[in-house]
C-alpha cells in the first residue's frame, strides 16, 4: 500500500545551529491493511517521515508511492500537495479546531475537501463516524468543552470520515493518561483493524509500538536499523541499539571464539556459548533479557551456568527485578514474586543459548 | 472510492505560490520603490527633478554637514525626543505600576481611558494647548492675569519646554499600553521572595523591581525615542513657530515650502540622514530586545500578582491619575468650548448663552469638508483593511510558509518602522508626482499601505504563531485547499487580533496629518488635512469644530471596542 523509497531530507543550518540530517535513506513498505508502528527516540525523525508521508514536509530526494500512484518522486518532480493526497492523518495535539462544533470538525474533510458531498450525506457520514468512537452524544459541544481522550476520539472520527486510503498517527496516545492510554491502545487497533484501513503510526513508546502493530521499524538519527513484526525485533534484535530499545537487557561485551553455528563469547561473567552473529565479528555483544536468565540453587552445574550472588531486589507486585553478581558482571534478572530472593544469597545463573543472541559491538551514533 | 469523476483543478496546486509572488511584488513596490527613489534623489543635483537626470552628486550631504544649523537641528532632535519620552516613560511607568501591582480603585476605568486616549490626534492636542497657553491670549494665561494678576504671560506654547511637555503627556498613553505588558509578564515571585527575605517595601522596589525592569523600559524608551524622532505633528505646528527646527520639520519645509519651489534632492539627503538615526536607534532596540531576553521573568499561568497594599494612599493616587486625564481633557475641551463660537473667546460664564452650533452646521455644509469626509472614509476603511488582508497574508508567509519568500516579506514589511513617516511620504510624492495617482486620495493609501503594514505585519505575526502548526495541517490533510484552510480554520481563529489591528490602524490612519499634508492638493484633502488648513487660514472655531467631529467619531468607535476587550479578558 505504502512504499517508501531512500527518502533523505536535511534541515538547513540556522543561525544558532549545525544542518540536521533528518532522515537519511529510509526506505521501507507497508502492506494492505497492515498496523504499522516507526518506532524511535526523541529527535530521530519519525515526524519528519510523517509529515513528508503527509505532502507536510517537501523530502530532499526519494520516492514515495501510495498504492499505484506516486505523490513524491525527486527523479520526476512529482509533488502531489498534501491535500490531494487523500489521507487521514491524527495530530500529535490532537489539531481539533477550537471553533468549530464536534460535528463541524468532523464534517470538515467531507464539506471542504476534494470531493464536495451534499448535506445529508455529511450528516448521515458524520453521525456513523462519531458513532464509531463512541461520540454520538456530543455531536453540537464546542470543541475545547473537551476531555483530552474525547478529543482524541473526535481527531480520529475527522481522520476516518472521508475513508482515506491511508492513516497516519502521530503519537496519538503520548497525551493522555496512562490508566486511558492503556484501552485506547486496544480500542484504537480495534477500530481501524475492524475497518481494514492501513495504518502508520509513530511513537518512542516500545510497549505501545510492540502492543499495537503487525509489523514495525526501529529507526535512530534518520535511518532504519530494523524492521519486523514486534517478536522478530524483541527477540531478535539485530544491533545492541535494538535490543537495549525494546526493553530491559543485559549487554555482555566480550571477545568471539570459534566459527560455526555456535561460537564462544570470552565475558567478564564467564564463557558464554551462543548461535552466531549474521556476520563474522571478534568481538561482540552477548544480549541477554533478565527474563531469559534462569536461576538454580547454588552449586548447580552444565553449560553456560555460572555462580553468582543476588546484589539487589526490588519487589514490584507484577515481578520482582534483581541484580546478581556473576564473576566480574553484574546480570539484571527478572523473578517471579511468589521466589523467595535475598540479597547476600548465592545462586546458580543459566543462560540459555538458544535466549542469547550475539550482535556487533554498538558503533555509537553516525555522525 | 469513486476518486475517478473528479475533474483535475490544477490551479489548486499553485494557489500559495501565485498569491507568495504576488505579495511580493505589492510589498516591494509598496517598501522598496520610495526607499530606492530617496536614495536616488539624495545624489541628485540640487534643485532638478530627481527620477529626470542620471547625474550622480553627494554636494547635498555636503550642504547639510557644512550648514552652520545642522548641529542645532540634530541636537534639538535629540533634546526633543530624550525629553519627552525620559517624562513621557516615567508618567506611564508610575500609572502602570498603579494599574497593575497595587489595589488602586478605578483600575479598568484608567485602562481603558488609556486605550481610547490613543485614538485622540496629536494635532487636536496641540491646537488645543495653543489656545490655551499661547502667550497673548491662552486662556490659562488670560485667567492667571486676572486671578493673580501675573504680568505678561504665565505660560507659553512656543517655547521648546512646552513642545517636550506637550509631546511627552501625549506619548503617556503608547508607553502606558507596552509597560503594562511588562509589568504584567513579570513573575512577581522575584519580589515575593525579597520580602520574604527581609527587604522593605521601597528597598524591594528600587533593587529588585527596577533592576529586573530595567531592560524592558530600556527597549521600551528606544522605541519611543524612535517615535518621537520621526514625529511630525507637534513640531509643525508648536515648533515652527517657536522657531524650534527639528529634522522631520526641516525635511518637510524643504519638500514643501511655504514659497519657492521644493528642493527635493536636499530634503532626500535630510531624509537620509534622519534614516541613518532611525536605523541606529532600531538596531539598539534590538540589543535591548534581546538583553532583556536574558532577564526575561516567564510566568506560570494561573498566577496572580499580588497587588501592593496602598492603604491609605488608595484614593490619593487613583486622584493623580485622574490628574493626568484632567490635563489631558483640557485642550479638547478648550477646543469644545472655541467651536460654539463664530469668534474666539475666553471660557467664561458670560459667554455660555452665546453659544450655538453655528460652527457645526457651516462646517458641515462646506463642500471642503464634505469631501474631506467622504475621503476620509475611503482612505480609513481602505487603509485599514488593505493593510489586515497584506499583513494577514505576510505574517503566514513568514510564520508558516518558512523559507526564503517568507523571511524576504518578512523584512520588507517591516523595514517602513525604521523609516521616518515624514521621508518616506516624500519619497512617495517623488515617486509618484508624474503619475495619475498623484493628487487622488488613492496616493494617500499608498501612504499609508505603507507606513502602517509593519504594524499590522507584527500583528498578525504574534496572533499566527500562537496558533498551533498542526491546526492548519490539520485542514490540509482532510482535503482543504490552501485558501480553504486560511478562510475556514485560520482566519477565525486570529479574527480578534485582526479587528484589532484593522481597528488600530483605522485610528491612526484617521488621525494621521503627515501623509495628507505632503501630498495634499484640492481633491484629496481629508478631516486631518482640513483642520490644519482652516487652522493656518485662520479659522479657529471651523477648525475647532471639525477636530472636536474627528476626536468623537473616533472616541465613539474606539472606546465601546475597548469596553468589550477588557470585559473579555477580565473573564477570561
Ligand atoms: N523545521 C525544522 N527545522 C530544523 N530542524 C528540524 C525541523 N524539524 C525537525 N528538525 C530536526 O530534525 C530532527 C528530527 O526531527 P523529528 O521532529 O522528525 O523528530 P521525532 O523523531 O519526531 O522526535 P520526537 O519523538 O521528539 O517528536 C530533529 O533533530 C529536529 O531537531
Ligand atoms: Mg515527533
Amino acid at each position: 500500500m505504502l512504499a517508501v523509497r531512500d527518502l533523505t531530507k536535511t534541515f538547513p543550518a540556522r543561525h544558532d545551529n549545525g544542518a540536521v540530517r533528518a532522515l537519511r535513506g529510509v526506505s521501507f513498505d507497508i502492506a494492505d491493511g497492515d498496523f504499522f508502528a516507526l518506532l524511535g527516540p526523541s529527535g530521530c525523525g519519525k515526524t519528519t517521515m510523517l509529515q513528508s508521508i503527509a505532502g507536510l514536509e517537501t523530502p530532499d530526494s526519494g520516492e514515495i508511492a501510495m498504492g499505484d500512484t506516486v505523490v513524491y518522486a525527486s527523479a520526476g518532480g512529482i509533488n502531489i500537495p498534501a491535500n490531494r493526497r487523500q489521507l487521514g492523518m491524527v495530530f500529535q495535539s490532537y489539531a481539533i479546531w477550537p471553533h468549530m462544533t464536534v460535528f463541524d470538525n468532523v464534517a470538515f474533510p467531507l464539506a471542504h475537501g476534494e470531493r464536495k458531498t451534499g448535506k445529508a450525506e455529511i450528516a448521515e457520514r458524520v453521525k456513523r463516524a462519531l458513532d464509531l468512537v463512541k461520540l454520538g452524544a456530543f455531536a453540537d459541544r464546542l470543541a475545547p468543552h473537551l476531555s483530552g481522550g474525547q478529543q482524541q476520539r473526535v481527531a480520529l472520527a475527522r481522520a476516518l470520515v472521508h475513508e482515506p486510503r491511508l492513516l497516519l498517527l502521530d503519537e496519538p496516545l503520548s497525551n493522555l493518561d496512562a490508566k486511558l492510554r492503556d484501552t485506547m491502545r486496544i480500542e484504537l487497533r480495534q477500530l481501524v483493524k475492524s475497518l481494514g484501513i492501513t495504518t502508520l503510526f509513530v511513537t518512542h513508546d516500545q510497549v505501545e509500538a510492540m502492543g499495537m502493530s503487525d509489523k514495525l521499524a526501529l529507526m535512530r538519527d534518520g535511518v532504519i536499523v530494523q524492521q519486523g513484526t514486534p517478536q522478530d525485533i524483541y527477540l531478535r534484535p539485530e544491533s545492541a541499539f535494538a535490543a537495549d530499545f525494546m526493553g530491559r537487557s543485559n549487554l555482555v561485551a566480550g571477545r568471539v571464539n570459534g566459527n560455526g553455528a555456535m561460537v564462544d563469547v570470552e565475558t567478564p561473567i564467564g564463557t558464554i556459548r551462543c548461535p552466531a552473529a549474521a556476520t563474522d565479528l571478534n568481538d561482540g555483544i552477548v544480549v541477554i533479557r533478565p527474563q531469559a536468565v534462569r536461576l538454580h540453587g547454588p552449586g548447580i552445574g552444565g553449560q553456560n551456568c555460572y555462580a553468582g550472588t543476588v546484589e539487589q531486589v526490588s519487589f514490584l507486585g507484577d515481578v520482582v527485578e534483581g541484580e546478581v553478581r556473576v564473576g566480574a558482571g553484574l546480570l539484571k534478572i527478572v523473578v517471579d514474586p511468589y521466589r523467595q530472593v535475598a540479597p547476600g544469597q548465592t545462586v546458580t545463573v543459566e543462560l540459555p543459548p538458544e535466549r542469547c543472541v550475539l550482535v556487533p559491538p554498538d558503533s555509537g551514533s553516525l555522525p | 472510492m469513486a476518486a475517478t469523476d473528479r475533474r483535475p483543478r490544477r490551479w489548486r496546486v499553485d494557489q500559495q505560490k501565485i498569491t507568495g509572488i504576488v505579495l511580493l511584488a505589492i510589498v516591494g513596490v509598496l517598501v522598496l520603490g520610495p526607499l530606492a527613489v530617496l536614495l536616488r534623489a539624495s545624489v541628485a543635483p540640487p534643485n532638478t527633478m530627481p527620477l529626470e537626470t542620471w547625474a550622480v552628486t553627494f554636494s547635498n550631504f555636503k550642504a547639510i554637514f557644512e550648514h552652520p544649523a545642522t548641529p542645532t537641528i540634530i541636537g534639538n532632535t535629540l533634546l526633543y525626543a530624550a525629553g519627552s519620552v525620559g517624562i513621557g516613560v516615567a508618567i506611564a511607568t508610575f500609572i502602570a505600576w498603579l494599574t497593575e501591582r497595587t489595589d488602586m480603585p478605578g483600575q479598568a476605568l484608567i485602562r481603558v481611558m488609556m486605550f481610547a486616549w490613543m485614538a485622540v490626534p496629536p494635532l487636536v492636542i496641540g491646537f488645543g494647548w495653543i489656545l490655551l497657553i499661547n502667550p497673548g491670549n491662552g486662556a490659562l494665561n488670560v485667567l492667571a492675569r486676572n486671578l493673580f494678576g501675573v504680568q505678561g504671560a504665565l505660560f507659553t506654547i512656543y517655547s521648546f519646554w512646552s513642545l517636550i511637555l506637550i509631546t511627552a503627556l501625549s506619548v503617556v498613553p503608547t508607553a502606558y499600553v507596552m509597560i503594562a505588558g511588562l509589568l504584567r509578564n513579570m513573575d512577581p515571585q522575584m519580589e515575593s521572595a525579597a520580602r520574604v527575605l527581609g527587604g522593605g517595601r521601597f528597598a524591594v522596589a528600587r533593587r529588585i523591581t527596577l533592576p529586573l525592569l530595567t531592560p524592558g523600559l530600556f527597549s521600551i524608551g528606544i522605541y519611543m525615542v524612535m517615535a518621537v524622532v520621526q514625529a511630525f505633528d507637534l513640531p509643525l505646528i508648536i515648533g515652527l513657530t517657536a522657531k524650534i527646527p527639528v529634522m522631520s520639520t526641516r525635511v518637510f519645509l524643504l519638500s514643501v515650502p511655504d514659497n519657492g519651489i521644493p528642493n527635493y534632492s536636499l530634503s532626500s539627503a535630510f531624509g537620509v540622514v534622519l534614516l541613518a538615526i532611525a536605523v541606529v536607534l532600531m538596531w539598539l532596540y534590538f540589543r535591548a530586545i534581546r538583553t532583556g531576553e536574558k532577564f526575561r521573568t516567564v510566568t506560570g499561568r494561573g498566577f496572580r500578582p499580588k497587588p501592593a497594599v496602598l492603604g491609605a494612599l488608595r484614593w490619593p493616587a487613583f486622584t493623580a491619575a485622574m490628574l493626568y486625564f484632567a490635563i489631558m481633557a483640557l485642550p479638547v475641551l478648550m477646543l469644545a468650548w472655541t467651536s460654539l463660537f463664530p469668534f474666539y473667546r475666553l471660557p467664561s460664564l458670560e459667554a455660555l448663552p452665546l453659544a450655538s452650533l453655528a460652527n457645526f452646521h457651516r462646517v458641515l455644509d462646506s463642500a471642503l469638508v464634505q469631501r474631506a469626509l467622504v475621503n476620509t472614509v475611503l482612505l480609513v476603511v481602505l487603509s485599514a483593511s488593505v493593510v489586515m488582508l497584506l499583513s494577514a497574508l505576510v505574517a503566514w508567509f513568514s510564520v508558516r510558509g518558512g523559507g526564503l519568500l517568507g523571511r524576504v516579506l518578512d523584512v520588507m514589511s517591516f523595514a517602513p518602522t525604521a523609516v521616518p513617516p515624514v521621508v518616506m511620504v516624500m519619497a512617495i510624492l517623488i515617486l509618484y508626482i508624474k503619475t495619475p495617482l498623484y493628487g487622488t486620495v488613492w496616493v494617500l493609501i499608498i501612504g499609508h499601505l505603507t507606513i502602517y503594514i509593519a504594524f499590522g505585519t507584527r500583528t498578525m505575526t504574534s496572533a499566527l504563531i500562537q496558533i498551533h502548526k498542526e491546526l492548519g495541517d490539520a485542514a490540509m490533510i482532510s482535503g482543504a485547499s490552501w485558501a480553504t484552510s486560511l478562510r475556514k480554520v485560520i482566519l477565525p481563529l486570529v479574527w480578534p487580533q485582526v479587528a484589532n489591528g484593522w481597528l488600530w490602524v483605522a485610528a491612526h490612519s484617521a488621525r494621521d496629518l503627515t501623509i495628507p499634508l505632503v501630498l495634499m492638493t484640492t481633491n484629496n484633502v481629508v478631516i486631518a488635512s482640513v483642520v490644519y488648513t482652516m487652522w493656518d487660514f485662520p479659522d479657529v472655531p471651523g477648525a475647532a469644530a471639525v477636530s472636536f467631529l474627528l476626536v468623537a467619531a473616533l472616541l465613539v468607535v474606539v472606546v465601546p471596542v475597548q469596553l468589550l476587550a477588557s470585559r473579555a479578558s477580565t473573564r477570561g
